[in-house]
């Protein structure tokens, strides 16, 4: 679909530049990531250069961003999951599908739920720290308190998704 | 055949009194026509249940009928304690297969229905334990989706006919079933309409793992739809308005609400069994997913795929599949002729041109850039600033464009002579050389100008009315349009999650890629969630009445000092601007028409700064209240000085005979709006660098300054107001409000960069554009509204200049047109149009009417909602609960159990089971317990 060789379906991506995307890609690891893709489509840039990208560095969720989008959950990733990142992460995504990305980014166990741990997981990274255990706990309580309609002391994906219909403000 | 095997059922059982007085027995359930009449009854969607009664079609699985009739509160209760009550946690199913299994084999019902849920109850118990419980909330799912009874139906008529090869495995399949169901409808409403059992085996492969099993019950499924002809099905005419259903959800789950509003709690529902919790789907999802694919056009195609939450490999290989599929049905069923082919080219050339065309446009649109930095380096709550800034600019662009297309070139084509001199100072004043030119009202002709040569004629009094008229019309629309959008998105029950503690901690913005911001976002957040913490702890105590006292005291004083400020600011603007007539004759220099407009920037300029000064006394409870106090006292003070302004202008000027007194409004207003302009330059240049430089150099505890978003918002109103007013007697003005804006944009975004703070208060920005789009509309432009129609109806126009002159008041341009109509045969449409409807008293008189009993109408319905999400957010608590005691249940059988686990012991078991299950009242009992 474009001089490079590799086969990209903007459509699929939705209006994010396909080619832009690739020679970022190619940019972060320019020693890896050869121009000529086709070579080897499996290359998988390693956590640490994407984490480092401008747009996740200062991100406090940037090594659960690149967990949830790299294939082998361990934050490498291959081209093709650097372009899904880039299209949720992009203002044409669907809210839905923000919604359900972000869950899976605050589910920190990868249970399908949000449990209490993982809300303190998220407690810490958004205040660093600057919480005292109490308070955490407190705040935890609250929010599943809030959320949580079925009552079974987690959030799913159900509460998640109802709490983001009612907040307009959500993952702009 | 259907209702005479349930009638028969049901006066089996009326012979039995207990059975069919207690409402929550299980066989008065099944019976048609009693819980029916209680549930339209009670029931907010009569509808729905009017739908679900065809349900009654499926003999074999009369209790079928119990999953349906959810949504009024009472009757779920009572449906909860029939649940508890058999203490089958495999829920209704277990219940219904081993009914509808044993009940041929013994002549009395009751006892058989009893017997053998006994018998079955050990079964079921042991595996239901296993899944720990997967089924229970995909369930509810399938039961709260109101528009679709086919969907429980099935289900459970699948399960009931799985059992009997599988006696262990209830709940699991048919659970699995209807969650995948959803996805599955569309296949089988547009391909398989005959079976529509096939994909409730979906989950039960998975889970089971036994392909022979449920091939066999595909068999009978699809048997079944034969015998009982879904073509007469009343749900028959549902099928396409299911598809199309599910293809909303599928492109944007959350949205179905608009379309569908009797379905919201599907919709809510729905996302879920959409992107069902395991991301990769399965092979059959996918297999699902592409016949549901194959009958769409590819541009919906392609956005559902796009929108699966599936990774790129995942996505492309369900798009190679789905186009493999289509080509191999084109080619089995015609082949591609020429014309056909021909078009796909087309269309599939225009679509490349599509896209091309809209990158291309999108590399055009310069602000995108700009506002993507302001939101990675601010966040979305300045960037709201800013794109409301770009919002009137581009609104702005289209009234410049409507003007200068219908009023202004016309006018270009019969050009007078401009003789007086250009000095500069008309730049600031807008008078001297600018007088003579298209800027204003006055320079425009009222004759009808005719092209030599050619016949055609434009009347430019009726284009500069018309064209204003209509661009008022469209201001109308378009804001009644983005603010309703705005409610709607944004003031979604509101009530649900008062204190939001959950809203603050999922509400990082994924936006803000800066250090500094990402630190300063997680300060804030740190100390609002502080913030709200001690809310919650104090929550209970109670302030004591002094404190209050003095608080409500400070509150009052602060309001009558804002007031009287408002009113004194006022009082100085209309004392001025009644004597700045004489003033104006007795001094000749244009600089000296400056004063007004300098006295009420400076009013715009300082009043509010001052208002901002009372937070230090004023204490709120709630942040949001202080920044809503701010917002009402400036708009009252900047809408009352508008007033005020108004007033002078259609009182003092227009009946002053001066020479052209609609010329002297348009300069005042562009001399307010310049004046303005350079004041909100200064205030950004001065205001907020030397406040930067004091803050980190000189008094450091003073600190960078904050960007302050309502204050900018209000500004911004003001300037809007004030130009809708002008618009009327300066054409051109949006060209200069146009050029001002797109200056400010660009200053306040280097002031922004260079020298402030992102807010630090936690700014509900979607709800304050809501706020701000709603002010625009209600004071400013229903207030523009006002002038304009009293200029054009009460006033007379100036009787030498401009396109009206000479008429009694502007509206006799539309009489006179009126007039002349009338005598033409061709145009009495117009003239009827006109005598019966717009000129028409009666005619608005009942539009009124109508609207009001809409609008009426739609209170009602939004108060009965109301009370339906209440009792529906009940009823899921309750669900919960219920499950929550279930599984209790369950873990407690589960380890009695193992404790004993000899036979005889299990036998005892399952007697006592049977008899509490034949208790008396076992609904209230478990309602003590479980709530």
């Amino acid at each position: 679909m474009n001089s490079k060789g590799i086969e990209l379906d903007p459509e699929l991506s939705p209006k994010v530049e396909s080619a832009w995307l690739f020679y970022r890609f190619q940019a972060l690891a320019p020693q890896l990531v050869t121009l000529d893709y086709t070579s080897n489509p499996g290359v998988k840039v390693p956590y640490e250069v994407i984490s480092s990208m401008p747009e996740l560095k200062d991100n406090p969720f940037r090594e659960r961003i690149a967990q949830v989008f790299s294939q082998d959950g361990d934050g490498n990733m291959t081209l093709d999951d650097f372009l899904d990142m880039f299209s949720v992460m992009s203002e044409m995504a669907p809210r839905d599908l923000k919604a359900y990305y972000a869950f899976k980014i605050y589910d920190f166990n990868n249970d399908d739920y949000i449990c209490p741990l993982d809300l303190e997981k998220t407690m810490i990274k958004l205040t660093r720290g600057e919480l005292t255990p109490e308070e955490v706990g407190l705040v935890c309580e609250k929010v599943i308190n809030e959320a949580d309609v079925d009552n079974d002391g987690k959030l799913s994906l159900d509460d998640f998704q109802n709490m983001i219909l009612h907040a307009p403000d959500f993952l702009r | 055949m259907t209702a005479f095997y349930r009638n028969q059922e049901y006066e089996q059982e009326s012979d039995y009194p207990d059975f069919t007085n207690s409402r929550v027995n299980l066989d008065s359930l099944n019976s048609p026509d009693y819980p029916y009449s209680r549930n339209n009854s009670n029931n907010l969607k009569f509808k729905d249940n009017a739908k679900y009664s065809s349900t009654h079609n499926y003999p074999n699985c009369p209790d079928a009928l119990n999953s349906p009739d959810y949504p009024g509160a009472e009757d779920y209760l009572d449906n909860l304690g029939f649940r508890n009550h058999q203490e089958y946690p495999g829920s209704h199913t277990n219940t219904t297969f081993s009914r509808s299994q044993r009940t041929p084999d013994y002549p009395g019902p009751r006892n058989s229905s009893h017997h053998s849920r006994s018998k079955h109850s050990l079964d079921s118990f042991s595996f239901v334990m296993i899944p720990d419980y997967p089924g229970a909330k995909d369930y509810q799912d399938s039961r709260e989706d109101p528009d679709d009874p086919d969907s429980g139906s099935n289900a459970y008529r699948s399960s009931s006919k799985n059992y009997p090869h599988h006696p262990g495995s209830l709940g699991i399949p048919d659970h699995m079933g209807t969650k995948d169901y959803l996805g599955s409808r569309n296949r089988n409403n547009q391909n398989y309409p005959g079976s529509l059992g096939i994909p409730n085996y979906q989950g039960a492969e998975d889970n089971l793992g036994t392909p022979d099993n449920w091939g066999s019950a595909y068999k009978q499924n699809s048997q079944n739809n034969h015998d009982y002809s879904y073509s007469e099905n009343p749900e028959m005419g549902n099928k396409g308005h299911h598809s199309g259903l599910f293809h909303r959800t599928l492109g944007s789950p959350g949205r179905g609400n608009r379309d569908y509003p009797e379905s919201f709690q599907m919709t809510s529902r729905q996302p879920t069994s959409l992107y069902s919790m395991h991301p990769v789907p399965d092979r059959d999802g996918e297999e699902k997913l592409i016949a549901s694919l194959i009958n769409l056009p590819t541009r919906d195609r392609n956005k559902i795929i796009r929108n699966q939450p599936l990774t790129m490999q995942e996505k492309r290989k369900i798009k190679k599949k789905v186009n493999m599929e289509k080509q191999k049905s084109a080619n089995q069923s015609i082949q591609l002729n020429y014309c056909t082919q021909c078009l796909t080219a087309t269309a599939l050339h225009y679509r490349h041109f599509k896209s091309v065309t809209s990158e291309f446009f999108q590399s055009l649109d310069v602000w995108q850039r700009t506002l993507k930095i302001i939101g990675s380096k601010f966040g979305t709550s300045v960037l709201s600033y800013f794109s409301f800034l770009t919002w009137l600019l581009k609104f702005n662009i289209f009234s410049f464009i409507v003007n200068f297309s219908f009023i202004i070139i016309p006018q270009l084509t019969d050009p007078k002579p401009n003789n007086l001199s250009f000095t500069g100072l008309e730049l600031l004043t807008g008078a001297g050389s600018f007088q003579q030119t298209v800027l204003y009202y006055g320079f425009y002709t009222n004759s009808t100008i005719k092209h030599k040569g050619s016949n055609t004629s434009y009347n430019m009094q009726l284009a500069y009315i018309f064209t204003i008229g209509l661009y008022l019309v469209i201001c109308f629309f378009s804001l009644l349009y983005s603010m309703a959008c705005s409610f709607r998105n944004n003031f979604i029950n509101p009530h649900v999650y008062s204190r939001g503690t959950a809203k603050l901690v999922f509400s990082w913005d994924f936006t803000i890629t800066r250090e500094k911001a990402v630190k300063l976002k997680q300060r804030n957040l740190t100390t609002e969630l502080k913030e709200n913490l001690s809310e919650i702890r104090h929550e209970n105590v109670i302030t004591p009445l002094k404190q209050r006292l003095s608080r409500f005291c400070i509150h009052l004083a602060a309001w009558i000092v804002s007031t009287g400020v408002a009113i004194a600011c006022c009082a100085a603007v209309y004392f001025l601007a009644f004597n700045n007539m004489k003033f104006l004759r007795e001094h000749k220099n244009q600089a000296a028409t400056l004063l007004l407009p300098f006295l009420v920037c400076c009013f715009n300029l300082f009043v509010p700064l001052f208002y901002s000064s009372f937070g230090l006394v004023e204490k709120f409870e709630i942040p949001r209240h202080q920044v809503l106090v701010i917002i009402i006292r400036n708009i009252f003070l900047k809408i009352s000085i508008i007033g005020i302004l108004c007033y002078y202008w259609l009182n003092s000027i227009a009946v002053s005979h001066e020479e052209c007194w609609e010329t002297l409004i348009g300069q005042d207003i562009y001399r307010l709006l310049m004046m303005n302009f350079l004041f909100t330059l200064f205030d950004s240049i001065f205001g907020e660098f030397l406040r930067r430089i004091i803050g980190t150099k000189l008094i450091k505890s003073l600190g960078v300054p904050e960007f302050d978003i309502a204050r900018n918002v209000l500004e911004l109103i003001y300037t809007q107001t004030l130009l809708w007013i002008g618009i009327f007697f300066a054409p051109l003005l949006p060209f200069i409000h146009m050029i001002t804006l797109f200056i400010m944009l660009n200053v306040k975004r280097i002031s922004l960069m260079m020298n402030c703070l992102p807010p630090s208060k936690v700014w509900r920005a979607s709800q304050m554009m809501t706020l701000f789009i709603f002010l625009l509309f209600f004071p400013s432009f229903t207030g523009v509204l006002c002038v304009l129609a009293i200029t054009v109806w009460r006033l007379k126009p100036s009787a030498q200049c401009g396109p009206f002159q000479g008429l009694p008041s502007i509206i006799h341009a539309i009489y006179g047109w009126i007039e002349i109509l009338s005598n033409r045969p061709s145009y009495l449409w117009v003239v009827w149009i006109y005598r019966n409807l717009i000129g028409s008293v009666h005619f608005f008189f009942i539009l009124t009417l109508i609207v009001v009993i809409i609008t009426y109408l739609y209170w009602q319905i939004i108060e009965g909602r109301k009370i339906m999400i209440k009792l529906l957010h009940e009823q899921i608590i309750n669900e919960g609960k219920d499950k929550m005691f279930l599984v209790e249940k369950l873990l407690k059988l589960q380890e009695s159990q193992k404790k004993t686990n000899t036979f005889p012991l299990a036998q005892e078991r399952r007697e006592q089971e049977v008899s509490l299950n034949n208790g008396k009242s076992p609904g209230q009992k478990i309602r003590r317990h479980g709530f």
